[in-house]
Formats: structure tokens, C-alpha cells, sequence
């Protein structure tokens, strides 16, 4: 049977039903052609999932969908204002931090989510705050060095 | 993978009375571990009981006389960043830092880890040693029981049919005490522990007679446990590094490791007493005043390579 | 001369903007009205007979559309490679778990689950062959009774052995007789998923008119289609392969594994059909690195000098042909100057799941064999590991295995380069050590084409088959750029399909900078040169007095008479030889080296046997970096999937049953389990790679299990032959427990010389 559900994704109300198994990537992806955020296991292994609620980073797919009633999700393409890509994404761009593009999204909202509570994180931090993204192509460099970048970039924005 | 219905509970007596009533519920919290389950089809749930929604059961408040009192609904990450359990408790901070990903610490609550009941919990060592009673409420009102009794078996709990598991309290530590707990696994992030070890130790005012100490063993036995053996060897006794080995050693008749795809009964029994020996070390340190950072106590919980 | 230069810029990668911005699009973020999803039911058996397949009930599940099995596909064998030994479904026998067996197409997943639930199968239990060593017994029962009657099969001494593949070179014998020291050592290493962040995945729709529309996640869109037009026996042109956006295969997406199921359904039910698999079918589904045995002998003299080698692989190759056998006669030599020798390598079939491909799959197994054995070598003669290899290392013009003498190449400056970096030698701190390790490969060759053409405005767009995994399309606008001399912002690389674009082999098997980029130099090359014909003939010069330079060709002695690329495109609308396209089209490349050398500092916890990495430096030798960002983050991406290789991973199989099939028991690297790589990168250009360029993907993840395994050594004495390098071992090994036997029966031995 099927629930009623109201969120905001990306700044934009939500009235939806779901079933309640969906879970909240399924949700994204499936009903809302949100694809930007990707399923990499369904387990929450991976970090692939992973969006934004209220600042937190999360793995939507360990989230059903029901449990994000009123809540105010933000995906990947939500980073993305008036065309201009996010400090994060552009660093990745920048220094090399996407390969597949598989895991970005998901790393991607990792490193906005670190960097909404610790601005300067040393290079242990984040890979730390990144232990939960899965990534087979990068080896992890270059991503770490993109958001170090990217945390220069907004703290001299910031100043 | 069954279709499963929907519950949420706007007050813990709400949440026990649909449990009374309709059979064959799961509570959720964070989810994370009834999803794993139903996806694999190992569980089949009729219906789940969303219990995120009772206001009042993720607080953590503290006091000296009263010690730490957590919220079923505490997430993970709260523990892992709370001033008061970074403080206070250490080993549960430390713990929460070793769980998982960012992501799950978000999402997975103190409650709804307990309540799983691995042997290899990440939190249930550190919760153990802590001494923590577990606060339930069901059909029949409320109980008081402690972890230790809490836990029956590999994913067993003593919870009665539709009774819920609403808060966990610590009790008050003495001045002089200090905590590690590490978590022994091939990666620094994301691994269910193959051995987890947590030494809470307190010293007495003459400096290095141990007033009190707990060690406890996961992923060694169908529970979490307490090395006793262990703990009598330190209890009321001058603590140095002889005593210390032979604590570690100790360790070793609480434990019952099995063979599984984590590591073999022979490799977690191998390394229980360097890792007891380490986590006492550095609980005796702290407990003598040295200060850890919160980087240092990272590092020694995950065995970093940093 | 160009005044800009696209080579050797860090020009950021084509996609990027639109991968990180989440708006590309992979196979499974496709969603078209009325589509259907399709779900496999797979055997849970390892060998056993079919009776029955009744589907009945399934079909009359409400929300279910079509339900196929093998009786309802056309009779036909494919196979990985050479021989045919696969069906899309299991016929008369399973031969091993997970082999697909019918499949379901429905409104969607939890319905087509529940569907396969009732689709009723009666097998009949067959003796289940487990590994290669019971494979290879005379009495072992068979995994393909009528294996000789296989298209593609060459006779071999029979039983499972599905190839057997030999090379040799002088008297290795008589060499090995006249050695000084003989050395022999067998290593084994385990089975490795590739890992793909992005599990298969494919739609399937067929229009109107009949054309067959496959989007999906594939490294080899010309091969799925002659496989799919095989089985499903329809015309090729009749299908056209979208490859979409690829989330990552590394081998294991250069064959068809699922789309002939939404095919077939598509074709069915006349609706699309959609195929997502789920990481546990990333085991399942799609074949992985299974387990590998290498024996090696070495003799050696006083001096050090290496004089003779044998060896002898036994792949295991699960239940069809796959990929690896042909490493244990290319790379049991290592990069070493060896006269004499023997090596024989055989494929053998067990009831698992094919052997599938993984970033030059096999060479990481054997070098793992090769370069401990090279250390143990040293050790044992009182050598330094770095001496010993370089005294041994190839030279140029020394014979490669296959025949071609070695061109000019780095080898030797990689050694030297990691020796400096690293202070190479020195003590290492207690508890810790460093090891060596050496790699190589060849750049990849294969039939590639490419077609350039200029826009009326300038711009220049590239037209290729192949599919961008390392960043090649970014390399393509920057070899295009340069030939030409063209704004690198300005070029564009075309989204293209099998009807688009002319056939070019697999991306794989570091193939697509040198073969496939070889061709967009030559396209470019032929774009300018039909620029610069119609530009001398207009400007009445020669078309040797003009350049091409800057986004014009102007005459070099007078710059200020010349035309812009776009004018000329324009112009070329009206001429004689009509609108300007520069094209190319190769089927074989020169052989181009590959080669680098690599360094692991371990620490070991001596009380629990936790081993990691803590620094580890590579050199390699990539000819010309056209773009070395993207050539770094190749080989960043290779090093820490070896070191994933080396301590972290393995897919356990019991019974024929994967008891890890999930990223919980199957662990791979996260980002604070490794170091940063520090990468040299040495650049010797080939003869004819485009610009110079080597490949480069390959290798780097060759060496880790090795170097570390040495560096264990050198930490703390331990030598394991077993991948991975676990603390269980480790610490077994410490307290003197003796290591896990390795060593292959000497009668078996003498069969399988030959």
C-alpha cells in the first residue's frame, strides 16, 4: 500500500507516494529520474548513494524513503547554482578527481558534508570523512587533493 | 524480499501498543540493519514500526551524580561528536569514530545497535565496559537491565515481545580514569570488527593501585563479554606493565572465538592479548592525566596507518 | 612552429563537468515509458544435470510479461574467446552457480522476484570439480563432456583442460644443468573481483522498424554486438549498441554478460527492458580473477646472472574460457634477459564462474610469482634486490618473449629513478621495510579508425568507436588539437553508437592511447594535410611553404596570408574534393614496452601480523605524458588496486558457493587505508605511439603484491607465498609456524612440462 510523502529535494517541495520499502535512493532515482545519485550496492557499502539531509551526509540507500518525511534533501544536482558548479565540483574537475564518475556524486556530497563542519581539514580528515566512498579508479589522490582545493577556495571566498 | 507495511509511533506507548497488537513487526530506527536483512531475504517483516518520530528519545544529557544518559535514537555520529561522551566517555566516542562510514554514523542510532546484538558491535564493548543499563518499556512497564544481561546470544536480546529499548544510562566514572577501545580489522573504515577490545580503568588516589577496571571482548564469543579473568588479575592491585601483560594474557579465558569469513578462532585468539595489553596501557595513561587528542585516539581505535 | 601546445597539458577531463554535476547518464539512469525489468534466475547448483524447467507459475504472476528459458533461444555456442563453449542459458547441464538458467520481464524488480520464486527447476546432482588440482587428475569428472566438438577447440591433452599454451627459447635443460644455483618456488594467488563501482547494466527497446536498441555499460560495443547478433541470430546491422557512460569494468565489461536477456524479453514483449544488476550478480553474473598456481625455476650463476627459467601456470578458468592463460607464457619471464627457457600455461575448467578479465589479467598473478622469486633469489645469493634486477634487466634490442626485439625504452631509468627517490639502499626503521617490484606490459594494438572533421566555425569534431575509461577522450582532443593546431577548447569529441561510428576493437587491454590514438593522429594528420592541399591552392603556393599553426594555416615566410581552420572548411563546401574529413583506420600497432618499477615501505605490527602500506613509489616509463594529470591518476587508480590485491582481497569459494559475494566480507581499499602514490613519471617516446605515447593503465597495478610481500620480508624475515598477504599469515609465520605448502605434485609437474 502505498504512503503519502512530502520532502523538499533541492530547494523544491515533493508530494509523492511511495511504497514503504522504497527506499530513499530508489525514491530519487526511479520515481523522481534524479539520477545524479547512483546505486552502487545497496548495502551502504559503498557511499555511492549518498546525499545530504539537512547538512548530514547519509547513504539513501539504507534510508526508506517514508523516513524523509519533511526533511530537506539535497542531491547532486542541487550543488549546482544559476550553472555554476559548486567549489567541490569544480576542484574535482580541476585536479583530476574524476575518472568512471561513478562514486563522484557520492564523494562529492562527502566532501561538502566535511566541509560544512570542519573548513580546514588536514589531509588525514578527509580521508577519514571520505572512508565511506568507495572509489576503484582514482585511488583516492587526486579526490583528496581536489577537496583540500577546494576547502583553500572557499575559505579565501569566505574571507 | 516481501512487501512489507508501514507503522510510525508518535510515543513509546503508542509504539508498544502497535506491537502488542499486530504481529510480526521490526522496529526501525536508523534502518540500516532491518534493510540489509530484507534485502537478503533473511528477514520478512509484515510490517516495519518507525520509531524516529517520538520526540525525546535522542537526547543525551549528563550529570556527575547521575553519569551519561542516551537516547535510543542517538545516532552514532553524535557519539562520535559529543563534547560530554568525547569527555566523559572516551571509549564510546572512540568506538563511534571506528564504526562504519560517515554516513551510516548519520543514519545508525546507540539503541538500534544494541538492540542488532552482534557479537562484534562497535559500540558494545565500550557501552559494556562502561557498565550500562539498558532502560525497556512494554506491555508490562518499565525495566531496568543491564547490558550485560541485555544480551542473550548472536542477534538475541532479552527484549520480551513488544518491548522497546528507549534508553541506555551510564553510570558516574571516578575522577581518575581513562579509556581505549580498539577495534581490530583490516580496514580503518567500514569493517565489522574480527576482535574489538575496550579497557575502561580507574586509578585510586595513590597513584597506580587500580580502583576499578573493565575489559571487554567483542567478536571473541556469541556476546560481547568481560574479560573477568583479566579484570581480577588488575582489580586492587599496583598497576605496571608485568601486571598489565598478565591482565592481557588473562584476557584469553573469556574468550570463544569461532572461524568465519572475518578471521580464524586462531588469529583473533592471537592477538587478544597484545590488543588488551595495548588498550590498558593507554586507559592507565589517560586515566593518570596524559591527554590524548582526539587524532591520537583515532589512530590507536583504527590502527591508522597515519 | 605552434605557439600553444596541447601535449603535456593537465587539460581537466572532457566529462567531467557533466559527471560531476551528475548529469551523464549511465546505462542504468535510463527510463522509457512502459518499460520492463528483467531479473536472471541463476543455478544454485555447481553441476548438475536439468530435467525440468517448468515456468508456468511464474508467467501467471499478475505484473509479469514474458518468462524465457533455453528452450525459447536459438541453439547457439558463443564463448569469452576462442573456443564456444557458452550458452545464454544453461541447457542440458548447470556448470556452476549462478549460471543464468531463465529469465523474467515484469513491471518491476520485486515482482520479477517474486517470479523467479516459482519458476520450478528439477536438476540432477553431478560430481562438483572445485579446483584445478582435482580438475587435472585422470579420473576428475568432466565440466565439458563434448568439449572437442567446440568450435575453436585445439586438441590438448584433454580431460578439462580447455588450452595450453607454450613458449621456449635455447636449451633450458642443459642451461639449468650448467647453473650454478637452481631456484624453484611456487606461488598461488586468489580470486579478485574487479570491483566496478557500477554493476551491469543494460535497456533494451526495439523500434518500429525492427532495429534492436541496446544502451548499455559496456567496454566493447562492437563485440557485444557480434555476440548479440550471434545468439539471438539476427542481422548486425539490425542492432545498435549505445555504450553508455561507464561506470568502471576493467576488464570485466569487455564481453556480452547480460544483454542478451532485455534483448531477447524486448524482443518478447515488444516493450523496453531494463537489466540492473545488483553487486551480489557483480559475482555472479560476470566473471572475476580466479585462483592461479605458478611454478617457477630459475638458474642462476655466481655472478648473478639469470641463464634459464621454467614454468608452469595452472589457471583456474571456471566453466568457459576466459582471460589470464596467455600471461603464463608472456610475463614468467618478468623484464629479465633470460636465454633459455621453458613456460607452459594452462587454462583448466572447474564448475565456477568463468575467469573474467581484470586490467591484464593473469600478469598480475604471475609477477606476483616473478618478482618474489626475484627477491628470494637475491636474498639467498647475498645480492641487492635492486642490483639483481638491474643487472638482469632487459636492454634494448635484447629479445622480447614473443620474438620482436626490444625497442628503445625507460626500464632503466625507472630503476634508477626509484633508487634516488628512495635513498635506495637504507635500514628501515624497526618494524619496517621496502620492497621492489618490476613491471611489464605492452601497449595495446587492435583494429582502430577515427574521422575528423572540421566545422564551418572551426571547431573540429572526432568521431571513434571506442569508449572513454581513462580519461582518452580528453587525450584524443589533445592529440587532435595538436596535429592540427587547434584551440584544444574547440574540439569536441561525438557521442557515438555502432551505427555512428565504424568498428574499432575493445577499450582494453591499454589499447586506446596507442592503437585507437595512433588512429586520431593519422585522421588528424589527414584532415591537415587535405586543409593545407586546398589552402596552397588557393593562396598559389606550395602546400610545403605553409604551417598549420594556431587555429590557421598560413604561409610560414608571410603569416598574414593564410586562412582560419573554419574559413577553410567553409571553402572546402565548393571544391573540387568536397567537405574536408581526415580519417584513419589501422588493424596492428609496433610493439611498444611498457615498463616501471615500484617500491612498497611497509610497517608490521609484529603482535597481531597487520601489515600496511605507509609510502610506496612508482616510476614508470609512459613515452610522451600527452596529459599527465589523467597518465598519474591512471596509475594512482592501478597501484592501490594492487595493494587491494596484496592484503585486502579475496573471493572465497567453498563447494563451488561464493561466501563473500558483498563490499561487507569483500574488502577493497577505502581512502584511509592507502598512502598517496608518489608517481615518476619517465618519458621515453615509442617510434610510433601518437606524439610518442606508451599505454599506461595496465601495469601499475601489477607490482604491490610483490613489492610488499618483499617488503615484508625485509621487515620482519617472513616470506609468504599466498595472496593475500593477510595478518593471519603474517603472524602465523612470526611464530614460526611453517607456511601454508604451495608446492604442486612432482609427478603432475612432469605432466604438465610436456
Amino acid at each position: 500500500m502505498k504512503h503519502q510523502l512530502s520532502l523538499s529535494i533541492n530547494g523544491d517541495p515533493y508530494e509523492v507516494l511511495v511504497e514503504p520499502y522504497c527506499s530513499l535512493l530508489d525514491l530519487l532515482r526511479d520515481q523522481l529520474h534524479l539520477t545524479g545519485t547512483k546505486k552502487g550496492c545497496d548495502e551502504g557499502d559503498c557511499g555511492a548513494c549518498t546525499v545530504l539531509i539537512d547538512d548530514q551526509t547519509v547513504t539513501s540507500c539504507m534510508m526508506l524513503a517514508l523516513d524523509a518525511r519533511d526533511k530537506a534533501i539535497t542531491t547532486v544536482e542541487g550543488l549546482v547554482q544559476d550553472n555554476t558548479l559548486h567549489p567541490v565540483q569544480e576542484a574535482f574537475v580541476q585536479y583530476g578527481g574524476v575518472q568512471c564518475g561513478f562514486c563522484t556524486p557520492g564523494l562529492i556530497m562527502s566532501g561538502v558534508g566535511l566541509l560544512l563542519e570542519n573548513p580546514d581539514p588536514t589531509e588525514e580528515e578527509v580521508r577519514f570523512a571520505i572512508g565511506g566512498n568507495l572509489c576503484r579508479c582514482t585511488g583516492y589522490a587526486k579526490v583528496v587533493q581536489a577537496i583540500l582545493k577546494a576547502a583553500e577556495t572557499m575559505r579565501a571566498t569566505a574571507s | 524480499m516481501n512487501r512489507f507495511a508501514y507503522r510510525e509511533a508518535l510515543t513509546v506507548q503508542e509504539a508498544v501498543d502497535i506491537l502488542s497488537r499486530e504481529e510480526g513487526g521490526r522496529v526501525i530506527a536508523g534502518a540500516t540493519d532491518v534493510l540489509i536483512r530484507w534485502r537478503q531475504g533473511a528477514w520478512k517483516p509484515r510490517y516495519v514500526l518507525n520509531i524516529k518520530r517520538i520526540p525525546g528519545l535522542d537526547a543525551v544529557s549528563y550529570s556527575p551524580e547521575t553519569g551519561l544518559s542516551l537516547g535510543t535514537l542517538v545516532t552514532i555520529r553524535t557519539l562520535e561528536r559529543h563534547a560530554l561522551v568525547r569527555h566523559c566517555y572516551p571509549a564510546l566516542a572512540q568506538a563511534a569514530t571506528a564504526f562504519a562510514g560517515v554516513q551510516i554514523r548519520n543514519l545508525a542510532t546507540v539503541g538500534g545497535n544494541a538492540c542488532n546484538a552482534s557479537p562484534a558491535g562497535d559500540t558494545l564493548p565500550a557501552l559494556l565496559a562502561y557498565g550500562a543499563v539498558c532502560r525497556l518499556v512494554g506491555p508490562a512497564g518499565e525495566r531496568l537491565v543491564s547490558l550485560q544481561h541485555f544480551f542473550q546470544g548472536p542477534g538475541l536480546t532479552t527484549l520480551q515481545p513488544a518491548e522497546l529499548l528507549v534508553e541506555l544510562c551510564l553510570p558516574p566514572l571516578p575522577p581518575r580514569t581513562g579509556a581505549l577501545y580498539i577495534k581490530h580489522s583490516p580496514r580503518a573504515t567500514m569493517d565489522i570488527a574480527a576482535v574489538g577490545v575496550a579497557s575502561v580503568v580507574s586509578l585510586g588516589e595513590q597513584d597506580g593501585i587500580c580502583q576499578d577496571v573493565k575489559i571487554t571482548l567483542g567478536a571473541v564469543a556469541p556476546t560481547v563479554v568481560r574479560a573477568h579473568a583479566a579484570e581480577a588479575v588488575l582489580q586492587g592491585s599496583l598497576v605496571d606493565a608485568a601486571r598489565i601483560q598478565q591482565a592481557a594474557q588473562a584476557a584469553l579465558e573469556d574468550a570463544r572465538p569461532i572461524d568465519d569469513i572475518r578471521g580464524t578462532a586462531g588469529h583473533r585468539r592471537a592477538v587478544i592479548a597484545p590488543l588488551v595489553r595495548r588498550t590498558l596501557h593507554y586507559a592507565v595513561q589517560m586515566a593518570q592525566g596524559t591527554e590524548l587528542s582526539l587524532q591520537t585516539q583515532r589512530g590507536l581505535a583504527v590502527e591508522a596507518i597515519f | 612552429m605552434a605557439d600553444r601546445t596541447s601535449l603535456g597539458r593537465n587539460y581537466p577531463r572532457v566529462d567531467a563537468a557533466d559527471k560531476v554535476s551528475g548529469r551523464s547518464q549511465y546505462a542504468s539512469d535510463i527510463y522509457l515509458p512502459g518499460m520492463l525489468m528483467c531479473k536472471v534466475l541463476q543455478s544454485p547448483k555447481a553441476h548438475a544435470r536439468i530435467l525440468h524447467i517448468d515456468t508456468s507459475r511464474a508467467e501467471h504472476v499478475p505484473g509479469v510479461r514474458a518468462v524465457i528459458a533455453g528452450r525459447d533461444v536459438p541453439d547457439v555456442r558463443f564463448g569469452n574467446g576462442a573456443v564456444k563453449d557458452k550458452r545464454i542459458f544453461a541447457l542440458e547441464k548447470v556448470r556452476y552457480i549462478g549460471e543464468p538458467v531463465a529469465a523474467v520481464a515484469a513491471v518491476d524488480e520485486i515482482t520479477a522476484l517474486e517470479a523467479l520464486d516459482l519458476i520450478d527447476v528439477t536438476y540432477e546432482d553431478l560430481p562438483v570439480v572445485n579446483d584445478p588440482l582435482d580438475a587435472l587428475k585422470p579420473d576428475a569428472p568432466l565440466v565439458h563432456e563434448d568439449l572437442p566438438s567446440y568450435a575453436g577447440y585445439k586438441p590438448t591433452m584433454g580431460g578439462n583442460i580447455c588450452t595450453v599454451l607454450e613458449a621456449d627459447r635455447g636449451d633450458v635443460d642443459a642451461a639449468l644443468a650448467q647453473s650454478d644455483h637452481v631456484f624453484e618456488d611456487t606461488f598461488r594467488s586468489q580470486g579478485i573481483n574487479q570491483g566496478y563501482l557500477e554493476a551491469m547494466a543494460c535497456v533494451a527497446n526495439v523500434d518500429p522498424s525492427g532495429r534492436i536498441n541496446v544502451w548499455t555499460s559496456t567496454q566493447a560495443p562492437y563485440q557485444i554486438r557480434a555476440t548479440l547478433a550471434d545468439v539471438i541470430a539476427r542481422p548486425m546491422a539490425r542492432l545498435r549498441i549505445i555504450p553508455m557512460e561507464l561506470g568502471g569494468g576493467f576488464g570485466a565489461k569487455l564481453r556480452m554478460c547480460v544483454e542478451a536477456y532485455p534483448v531477447l524479453l524486448a524482443l518478447k514483449t515488444g516493450k523496453p527492458v531494463k537489466l540492473i544488476a545488483t553487486r551480489e550478480e557483480t559475482f555472479t553474473l560476470s566473471g572475476f580473477r580466479l585462483p592461479t598456481i605458478v611454478y617457477i625455476k630459475t638458474g642462476v650463476m655466481h655472478d648473478g646472472t639469470i641463464v634459464a627459467r621454467e614454468s608452469i601456470s595452472i589457471f583456474d578458468m571456471g566453466a568457459h574460457l576466459g582471460a589470464g592463460v596467455q600471461s603464463g607464457v608472456s610475463h614468467t619471464l618478468g623484464p629479465y634477459h633470460i636465454p633459455n627457457y621453458r613456460m607452459r600455461s594452462y587454462a583448466v575448467y572447474t564448475n565456477k564462474i568463468w575467469a573474467g578479465s581484470y586490467r591484464a589479467s593473469g600478469v598480475a598473478d604471475v609477477t606476483f610469482a616473478v618478482e618474489s622469486h626475484t627477491d628470494i633469489i637475491a636474498r639467498r645469493l647475498g645480492l641487492d634486490p635492486w642490483a639483481f634486477r638491474k643487472q638482469n634487466a632487459f636492454h634494448e634490442g635484447d629479445l622480447a618473449i614473443q620474438g620482436s626485439p626490444i625497442p628503445r625504452n625507460g626500464l632503466h631509468e625507472t630503476l634508477e629513478a626509484v633508487k634516488q627517490r628512495l635513498g635506495w639502499p637504507r635500514k628501515s626503521a624497526e618494524g619496517m621495510g621496502l620492497g621492489l617490484a618490476m613491471c611489464q606490459w605492452r601497449s595495446g594494438s587492435g583494429p582502430s579508425t577515427a574521422s575528423i572533421s572540421i566545422q564551418e566555425d572551426g571547431t573540429v569534431s572526432i568521431l571513434t568507436g571506442s569508449v572513454d575509461i581513462t580519461g582518452t577522450d580528453t587525450v584524443f582532443a589533445q592529440i587532435a588539437a595538436q596535429a592540427l593546431g587547434a584551440d584544444l577548447d574547440h574540439v569536441v569529441i561525438a557521442r557515438r553508437d555502432t551505427d555512428l561510428a565504424p568498428f574499432t576493437g575493445p577499450s582494453g587491454g591499454s589499447r586506446i592511447i596507442y592503437s585507437q590514438g595512433k588512429a586520431v593522429q593519422m585522421a588528424a594528420d589527414d584532415a591537415k594535410h587535405k586543409l593545407m592541399a586546398l589552402a596552397a591552392e588557393h593562396l598559389d603556393v606550395q602546400p610545403g611553404m605553409l604551417t598549420c599553426a594556431n587555429g590557421r594555416v598560413y604561409v610560414t615566410d608571410n603569416p598574414e596570408r593564410g586562412y582560419p581552420l573554419g574559413q577553410l572548411a567553409r571553402m572546402s563546401l565548393t571544391s573540387a574534393s568536397g567537405p574536408i574529413m581526415g580519417t584513419a583506420s589501422l588493424s596492428s600497432m609496433p610493439f611498444a614496452p611498457i615498463f616501471s618499477t615500484q617500491a612498497a615501505e611497509v610497517k608490521v605490527d609484529k603482535e597481531t601480523g597487520t601489515v600496511k602500506v605507509v609510502r610506496f613509489v612508482q616510476a614508470q616509463d609512459v613515452g610522451v605524458a600527452i596529459n599527465p594529470m589523467a597518465v598519474e591518476g591512471q596509475i594512482d587508480g592501478g597501484v592501490i588496486q594492487g595493494i587491494g590485491r596484496a592484503i585486502l582481497e579475496e573471493v572465497v569459494i567453498k563447494d563451488g558457493k561464493i561466501v563473500n559475494p558483498s563490499l561487507t566480507t569483500y574488502l577493497m581499499p577505502m581512502a584511509a587505508d592507502v598512502p598517496s602514490v608518489e608517481n615518476i613519471l619517465v618519458q621515453v617516446p615509442t617510434e610510433d605511439g601518437p606524439f610518442g605515447a606508451r599505454a599506461v593503465a595496465e601495469p601499475p597495478g601489477f607490482g604491490p603484491p610483490a613489492a610488499i610481500a618483499n617488503a615484508i620480508e625485509d621487515a620482519v624475515g617472513v616470506r609468504l607465498k599466498t595472496l593475500p598477504l593477510s595478518a593471519d599469515k603474517i603472524l602465523r609465520a612470526l611464530q614460526g609456524e611453517p607456511p601454508e605448502a604451495t608446492a604442486l605434485d612432482p609427478d603432475l609437474l612432469q605432466r604438465l612440462r610436456g
